[in-house]
């Protein structure tokens, strides 16, 4: 299959192994996240992908088509970094040229395909301006726009929603999912959950340089996250608790309740042990958030991320 | 080679866009000819003025003394009793004095300055003592002709033993004035790399470049940019700086340049640029910015200075063993080589070993430069410990 293959990549730093063992596959057509509290090793993964570090053990290979391509395709990859950044006094067009240039980009079409880009973000006239004269949130798009410029096969974003506005994070989502439509295998790190949740097919999550889960989405959940059951009801109802079903309940609110089900419970099931007489004003079942279990997995500290990588994961991918 | 290329393109583009570059280019000229220049014009205008002094003449001797002195001195005869502090400040002369019968006997005479110009007030100096010697050599019957023979100074031509080690004025001046030029290049153009090094950090840059070229691209990129952006500031200093220095200079200029020793020049310019910039460029990734470079980094910003150390004694005796020593330590040997040449021959095994030493150095540079800047360009906020790039040198390659 197409795409880029991480396989077991380590990376000591001293006495320090800030990636261990880290494997994942980001196919083609697919938005892969690479999740993780600050300092997990995300970064440090992105740059050893993008061969700026070598990795200690372990191999990336990028695998296109029936040929296995030999080092990195510098050409076939859109990198933008964690940290950001552009020549200060250089003109917008000309860094987007220079850096086009540097991945062959023929001059004419690397012209109009930056032009294209600053239109799109409603930078065009910025064109001739100076970087400097840009805002941080209008440098990251110039930024964002060079790092795809030359229709990359494959696309690496260092949280690329950090310092965004929501708008434009909603523009960013929207030409990453074009990106991944027309093809190119997409990884993206982020810390930023909700985002990640609706955009990503797959996650990774990462916690001490080890990882924690990777799979598709309702996958993950199906297996970290049972369901909780919000109810919000009249008064002080004294809700009954069944711990064969119930792991626990919580109080939210006045008059609203959560339950969360052990796992494997199904939510029908324990709706109808709830009493007749209850007066319910709504209802809603639901998965946890990505949110909640990055919180769970981080919080738990590295013996919890130990224990759930000691469970077998079963065929999630 | 075509990204090498790509970078050192971007390089020479983006100086030669700048306003810095662009004012430096045009300054750096102008205050080197300003140097030329200006003492040039000053030595014009610093013609002799005619200075007026009033001479009371018992002795009839005016007309002697004034054939012994400059042009621009004049003598006036002044009446004994006259007043001639007033004479002298009402026709603004430069002062007076008075020969008396006793001035032959007791050498003695006042002079009276009213401004004092020394250069003036010494050719009176120097004519009164010709005059006396003169006056004193007639009273013992010595006739000037006499007198000019035995005065005459020795006349000592210094002759080399063999031809080719005429000491050539011409060379020298020359290998001296490119010399500095190429050490001016050198050190310039190592500044504007590690300053490219740095920017290229400060603008966190350096990661979105490196995932198009490999680090040694980059690093050879700037290297070769900056290289050429020196040949092009050489040029335009060339093509500004010859025809005012031709105008102005009384100096057979295009004669001498014919004398230069070229291959020496480009082989020795070349190898202290390569060696230089390897050395600053490597430098630059290591550091967070110019102001906070430590001791060690400061220590070897200095070093393409320790050739200046040794300018002295080469200068006074070229073959000696110091001069032979600086002009093959490989720190030193470029500046001191291109200068050594010019005053004459160099062995032909001192040439050899010192290029060969030079260009090993040079490469050895590089290659710890590269690796030094392949992880130095990477980090952020803090200038590295020599602990710490120890440590890098110690990793591996891809």
């Amino acid at each position: 299959m197409d795409g880029l293959y991480v396989e077991g990549i380590t990376k000591t730093y001293g006495s320090v192994t800030v990636v261990n063992g880290v494997s994942f596959h980001a196919a083609q057509g697919k938005i892969l996240g690479l999740l993780g509290p600050n300092g997990a090793g995300k970064t440090t993964i992105l740059r050893m992908i993008m061969g700026i570090t070598a990795p200690d053990r372990g191999s990336v290979v990028f695998r296109q088509g029936s040929s296995q391509m030999e080092g990195i395709p510098f050409r076939d990859i859109g990198y933008l970094p964690e940290e950001r950044g552009l020549y200060r006094e250089a003109r917008v067009l000309n860094i987007l040229l220079f850096l086009a240039g540097l991945k062959d980009v023929p001059k004419q079409e690397a012209k109009e395909r930056a032009l294209m880009w600053l239109r799109k973000f409603g930078l065009e006239e910025y064109a001739q301006k100076k970087v400097e004269q840009l805002s941080k949130g209008m440098a990251q798009k110039v930024q964002f726009a060079a790092a795809v410029l030359h229709k990359p096969k494959f696309v690496v974003l260092d949280e690329p929603f950090s310092g965004l506005d929501p708008v434009s994070q909603e523009q960013f989502k929207a030409e990453i999912r074009a990106l991944a439509s027309s093809g190119a295998a997409v990884l993206l790190s982020s810390h930023q959950m909700n985002i990640v949740e609706e955009l990503c097919d797959e996650i990774f999550l990462i916690y001490k340089g080890r990882e924690v889960v990777k799979g598709d989405l309702q996958s993950i959940k199906a297996r970290y996250g049972s369901f909780r059951i919000d109810i919000s009801c009249a008064g002080d109802s004294n809700l009954p608790i069944d711990t064969e079903q119930v792991e626990a309940l919580e109080k939210l609110d006045q008059g609203r309740y959560r339950y969360i089900l052990r796992e494997g419970v199904p939510p029908l099931e324990f709706v109808r042990t709830l009493p007749a007489d209850l007066e319910i004003h709504a209802l809603s079942i639901s998965r946890p958030s990505l949110h909640d279990i990055f919180v769970r997995v981080a919080q738990g500290g590295a013996s919890h991320a130990e224990h759930l990588e000691d469970r077998p994961l079963g065929n999630l991918a | 080679m075509r990204n090498t290329w790509k970078i050192a393109r971007w390089e020479i583009l983006r100086n030669l866009t700048n306003k810095q570059f662009l004012i430096g280019l045009l300054i750096t000229p102008l205050i080197m000819g300003l140097f030329i220049v200006v003492p040039a014009l000053l030595e014009r205008l610093n013609q002799p003025v005619a200075t007026t002094y009033y001479l009371v003449d018992d002795l009839g001797v005016k007309d002697t003394l004034q054939a012994l002195l400059p042009e621009n001195i004049i003598l006036e005869q002044a009446e004994s009793g006259a007043d001639l502090e007033r004479l002298v400040q009402d026709t603004k002369a430069s002062g007076y004095f008075v020969l008396t019968s006793d001035f032959i006997t007791s050498g003695q005479v006042d002079l009276v300055y009213s401004d004092r110009n020394s250069q003036s007030m010494n050719a009176v100096s120097r004519g009164l003592t010709a005059l006396l010697q003169q006056l004193r050599l007639n009273l013992s019957g010595v006739s000037p002709q006499e007198l000019a023979f035995v005065t005459a100074p020795a006349q000592v031509r210094q002759v080399p033993l063999k031809e080719e080690l005429e000491p050539q004025v011409m060379h020298l001046a020359v290998a001296g004035v490119f010399t500095m030029l190429i050490f001016f290049l050198i050190f310039t153009s190592g500044t504007m790399l590690m300053q490219s090094a740095l920017q290229e950090k400060r603008d966190r840059m350096a990661e979105v470049v490196l995932s198009s070229v490999t680090p040694n691209a980059l690093m050879q990129g700037k290297i070769l940019g900056h290289f050429l952006l020196g040949l092009i500031q050489l040029g335009f200093w060339l093509a500004l700086g010859l025809p005012i220095a031709i105008a102005f200079l009384d100096f057979p200029i295009l004669e001498a340049l014919k004398a230069v020793n070229l291959p020496v020049i480009l082989l020795f310019g070349l190898g202290g640029y390569l060696l230089f910039s390897a050395l600053f460029v490597g430098l630059g990734a290591t550091m967070e910015d110019l102001q906070s470079a430590g001791n060690a980094q400061g220590l070897v910003i200095m070093l393409p200075m320790l050739a200046f150390l040794f300018l002295g004694p080469v200068m006074t005796n070229p073959d000696g063993s110091i001069a032979v020593f600086a002009s093959i330590f490989p720190f030193t040997s470029s500046v001191i080589m291109m200068l050594r040449s010019g005053l004459g021959a160099v062995p032909l095994w001192q040439m050899l070993l010192s290029a060969g030493l030079l260009l090993i150095t040079a490469f050895i540079t590089m290659r710890i430069s590269a690796k030094i800047f392949r992880v130095g360009m990477l980090m952020y906020g803090k200038n590295a410990t020599p602990k710490e790039i120890m440590r890098w040198l110690r990793y591996k390659e891809n």
